[in-house]
């Protein structure tokens, strides 16, 4: 099997490397012509329609003056007027400038008055000068859908139909333009790298495009070191194979690179050609300012707001977007990163990279998503490759080819007396409760329902719904958490499949991002620690070794809920035990702690780490004592460092036998309970908690139906995460196999 | 290994090891204060490092009341009766199923695999809804025996999950042997499989129990009346009261997890040994 997988990939791979444009057979070929021609197409088309509908937004009236004022200059041949424009000066002013000449041709109408940054949209803007420049706008996205697909249609079909791409490229916004000449820098890169002929052409069309990229909106120049960071990572540990093929460019080239870009970025900032030091400064320092003004902190963010904002579609708008993918979008983008990295490596760490920067970065606006989402696209279509289509072309080839192996039933009948016990209980007792809560799903089942819906009228509903005998219920149900509309009927009513829709089309970004940050993060801290602990205490010959274990069996012992309410004992601001320490720097430590979101994050770890890590030192004891004691005294023979002995022996013999037990403390945090029912926390506008947290919070408040659909929802988010994850930690057991 | 150590080695390993004791043992040093504090009601205000009069009236108070009028080993026998029985029953009914899974590979075995991991995903206060109706149709809603089924169904799928992998670790050719002997599958599984297997068995068996033993929220939905209440749910249950008082909720934490921990001691001692012998019995 394993043998016939490798065959598979190596003739896919094989097929992929071939599929390069220039080289393809007739009708492939043609194939990819039409395919760009469509994407780009139904990405212009989803950009006029949100050019219609949106409406007008932050800013908007801000750019659009600005272009007014612009073309005025140009119009009179004022070169000087342009030099010397200084409102919103913080950013460049080359996509202004290009939504001035846009307008060039049209009639003047008033000119919008400079407002505060502040300032709410305005209610109207002239109008031919609007729609030119938002139909501007739209062209520019469309082209930057274009670019991509020359790369990838998948994925520019991807970024064709993301809602955020399409709010920010249909609207007066800056990132029209410099999303597009990023990837162009990325882009231009890539084939320089490809092909060596031309290679320092392209590496110049990309210098190019970098300086106009920081021209239009400086954020964007980042990739700029993206490309920098390949250029020095192929530098310094290229790669073994493919090697020959590829072009790197010397020291001389991206020195020259730089240079040009430079040039480029001073030619195209009109504002700089006078005094060109001290106005970058000013320009470049505002933004540093305003990361910790009133308004940006005021928001509240938590770090990691920008996933939040990727884990669902635009929340502002409904009705404007044709598709709402986002949040799988951002799923497929997970599990392709392997194979972006494989294959488009300064792609991969474009998204890493600048996902890090916008992870740091004080503001949080959403349109800084468009920094990312191009590489994100194709991330997330390698990730339907490696997750959809190549699974069922092996399945299409087992499927012709034998199904099962030839003495498979014989196996079944050896096998099926041991089945039955825990088959019947489970099917009755786990198996049948979650086709109960896809049933619920369907309905409005809620506690004014509740005898109707024990007695058998959710299945009644479902029935009915089923045989068309009822029309689906028009309601919102998430409605219902307003005190004030709560529903009134005692009776079960089938709703169909909104509630199911709205769920998993990304209705619960905040929660979802959460659970699973707080799951990857938790679990790893618990693995470390409980390796490192485990490993401590391995050795023959440790001191206290049985006092040691029990001591850190202790937190395992005490309910997880009894621990997390010592701990907020431990931590609480004002009446905590390290609070009420006279003379301690706790108090205000624990204050500030507790009023920011991150370290309130740190804070619950803490509590989370102290609970979970002892199963995880359980686990990697008994993984220690498995692994023979030859290893290692091969591997001091061959003079490996300690480090070395853990990272080629040690961790790849105790990473499967660690697997299950870091899978079940995975699942575990991902519904964890107790530590948030202890340890609740008091944002306005954020919500700490698992789903499974918030299924039972109190102001969920019996909607039985709401609260299954959410777990029908975590479990289908659960399933594609460990699917993946098996995929990962299997891939990496095999290279250990095969060394 | 042990005879090149160097002292300064020792030291640095020790050290470490204080460290992470210290990060265990203070939420617990936390707990043993207030419950030894004496007491007052709700938390206290000042920070000791050991009460002015240290006192264990509470335990006293806690161990012939602990909820209610209920004595504190009434609870723990209702909180024994519902987790043993659940880690009991998921073990038991699940290692057959478990052995199949490891040994057999059967048409579906890949399908059912993956539903029985869908099965484990669930967060316990999920399916509190379809049980509530299942068990109110069987009549065992606010039993006891209907509150074990709750929590077999929830550390089940679980234990099969991990006793699978036990089983799988069992070398083939082990049971083969025992088979040229003339051995019935059934002999090979009971008298091989399992005794090699046991040790990750019982850790199955202790997590289901783990779970059943901590969890209260079902528990308030299912029991009914006063005389069923297990501990965990005596001990969110004190958290609620008017005359709350941290040091009765200490106590009742501290003599709560006594069982776990001589439960541990005897697995440390057990498993943790044998496992080692298992394992280089088969090299």
């Amino acid at each position: 099997m394993a043998l016939k997988d490798k065959a598979i990939r190596l003739r896919i791979d094989r097929f992929e490397k071939g599929s390069n444009y220039s080289s393809l057979k007739p009708s492939r070929a043609l194939l990819f012509i039409l395919s760009v021609i469509v994407v780009t197409a139904v990405a212009f088309g989803l950009r006029l329609r949100a050019v219609d509908r949106l409406p007008i937004d932050y800013d908007e009236d801000d750019y659009l003056g600005a272009a007014q004022r612009y073309a005025l200059a140009i119009k009179s041949g004022d070169m000087r007027g342009i030099i010397e424009y200084e409102f919103n000066y913080e950013h460049p002013p080359l996509t202004k400038l290009v939504y001035g000449l846009s307008i060039l041709g049209q009639p003047d109408a008033p000119l919008i008055p400079e407002r505060l940054p502040t300032a709410p949209p305005a209610s109207d803007l002239p109008r031919p000068h609007f729609e030119y420049a938002r139909l501007t706008s739209a062209i520019l996205g469309s082209l930057e859908v274009f670019s991509l697909a020359l790369l990838n249609p998948l994925s520019a079909l991807l970024l064709g139909i993301h809602t955020w791409q399409i709010k920010y490229t249909s609207q007066i916004m800056l990132e029209p333009l410099p999303a597009l000449t990023s990837l162009l820098v990325v882009l231009c890169y890539h084939r320089a790298r490809q092909n060596e002929k031309r290679a320092a052409l392209w590496l110049a069309l990309s210098a190019l495009a970098l300086g106009i990229t920081a021209a239009s909106k400086y954020v964007y120049a980042i990739v700029g070191v993206v490309i920098l960071v390949d250029w020095l990572w192929e530098q310094f540990c290229p790669r073994r194979e493919n090697h020959a093929k590829r072009s790197l460019p010397a020291w001389g080239q991206i020195i020259a690179w730089g240079l040009l870009a430079v040039a480029v970025f001073w030619a195209f900032d009109p504002r700089l050609w006078i005094d060109p030091l001290i106005r970058l400064r000013e320009s470049l320092f505002f933004h540093g300012g305003y990361a910790r003004s009133e308004q940006v902190v005021r928001a509240g963010f938590p770090a990691w707001q920008q996933l939040v904002w990727l884990a669902g579609p635009v929340p502002w708008h409904p009705g404007v977007f044709l598709a709402t993918l986002d949040l799988y979008i951002l799923l497929f983008a997970i599990v392709g990163f392997k194979r972006l990295w494989r294959r488009y490596r300064v792609f991969a760490l474009w998204l890493a990279i600048t996902g890090l920067f916008l992870l740091i970065w004080p503001t949080k606006w959403p349109q800084y998503l468009l920094t990312i989402t191009a590489p994100l696209c194709l991330s997330a279509a390698e990730g339907v490759r490696s997750a959809i289509f190549e699974p069922l072309r092996r399945k299409a080839r087992v499927v012709s080819g034998e199904f099962f192996p030839r003495n498979s039933w014989r196996e079944l009948r050896r096998a099926w007396l041991w089945l039955l016990p825990g088959a019947v209980v489970l099917m009755l007792i786990a198996f049948y409760p979650m086709i109960y809560q896809a049933a619920m799903a369907l309905t409005d089942f809620n506690t004014i329902s509740i005898r109707d819906g024990i007695a058998g009228g959710v299945w009644r509903e479902v029935w009915r719904g089923a045989t068309g005998q009822a029309e689906p219920l028009d309601v919102n149900m998430w409605e219902y958490f307003d005190r004030f509309r709560r529903p009134t009927s005692t009776d079960v009513h089938y709703i169909g499949w909104r509630l199911i829709a709205s769920l998993f089309s990304g209705g619960l970004p905040d929660l979802l991002v959460f659970d699973i940050l707080w799951t990857a993060l938790s679990v790893t801290i618990q693995a470390g620690l409980g390796v490192a602990v485990a490993m401590l205490l391995h050795p023959e010959g440790v001191r206290l070794k049985r006092f040691w274990r029990t001591v850190f069996i202790l937190p395992w012992a005490i309910p997880e809920f009894v621990g997390a309410l010592i701990w907020r004992r431990l931590l609480e601001p004002e009446k905590g035990w390290l609070a009420v320490i006279e003379n301690s720097p706790f108090d205000a430590l624990l204050a500030k702690f507790w009023h920011d979101p991150d370290t309130t994050l740190l804070l619950l770890l803490v509590a989370a780490t102290w609970y979970g890590f002892p199963f995880i030192m359980l686990a990697a004891t008994a993984g220690l004592k498995l692994i023979p004691g030859e290893v290692y005294e091969a591997a001091a023979i061959d003079g490996a460092s300690r480090w070395m002995q853990f990272r080629h022996v040690t961790w790849p013999l105790l990473w499967p036998l660690l697997m299950p037990a870091v899978l079940i403390r995975a699942i575990f945090a991902f519904n964890q309970f107790y530590l948030f029912y202890a340890m609740q926390t008091n944002f306005p506008t954020l919500t700490f908690a698992t789903l499974s947290y918030y299924v039972f919070s109190p102001t969920f408040g019996g909607q039985f139906a709401i609260s299954a659909a959410i777990n029908l929802f975590t479990v289908v988010v659960l399933v594609i995460l460990i699917w993946w994850f098996n995929r990962i930690s299997r891939a990496a057991e095999g290279v250990t196999y095969v060394g | 290994m042990s005879g090149r150590k160097k002292p300064w080695e020792k030291i640095a390993r020790q050290s470490g090891l204080l460290l992470v004791g210290l990060f265990v043992l203070l939420p617990i040093w936390g707990l043993v204060y207030l419950a030894f504090e004496g007491g007052t009601i709700g938390w206290p205000s000042t920070f000791r490092l050991w009460p002015e009069v240290p006192t264990p009236r509470v335990f006293s108070q806690v161990w012939a009341q602990a909820s209610q009028s209920l004595p504190f080993l009434a609870l723990l026998k209702n909180s024994l009766f519902v987790s043993g029985g659940a880690a009991l029953s998921s073990v038991g009914l699940g290692a057959s199923m478990a052995y199949a899974f490891a040994r057999y590979r059967f048409p579906g075995r890949q399908q059912g695999l993956f539903a029985l991991l869908v099965g484990a995903l669930l967060p316990p206060v999920a399916s509190m809804t379809p049980l509530y109706v299942l068990l109110t149709i069987l009549e065992l809603r606010t039993t006891l025996l209907g509150l074990t089924i709750v929590y077999t169904a929830f550390a089940m799928p679980f234990c099969v999950w991990n006793m699978r992998s036990a089983f799988q670790a069992v070398p083939k050719d082990l049971e083969e042997a025992a088979f040229l002997d003339g051995a019935s599958a059934l002999e090979a599984f009971w008298r091989i499989s399992l005794p090699i297997a046991m040790p990750s068995i019982a850790v199955a068996a202790l997590i289901a129990f783990l779970i059943a033993y901590s969890e209260f929220a079902m528990g308030w939905l299912f029991v009914e009346k006063s005389a069923d209440v297990t501990l965990a749910m005596a001990v969110s249950g004190a958290l609620g009261i008017s005359t709350f008082s941290g040091s009765l909720l200490s106590a009742l934490a501290i003599l709560m997890s006594l069982p776990v921990v001589l439960l541990f001691l005897l697995l440390q001692r057990y498993l943790l040994d044998r496992l080692m012998f298992a394992s280089v019995g088969n090299e």
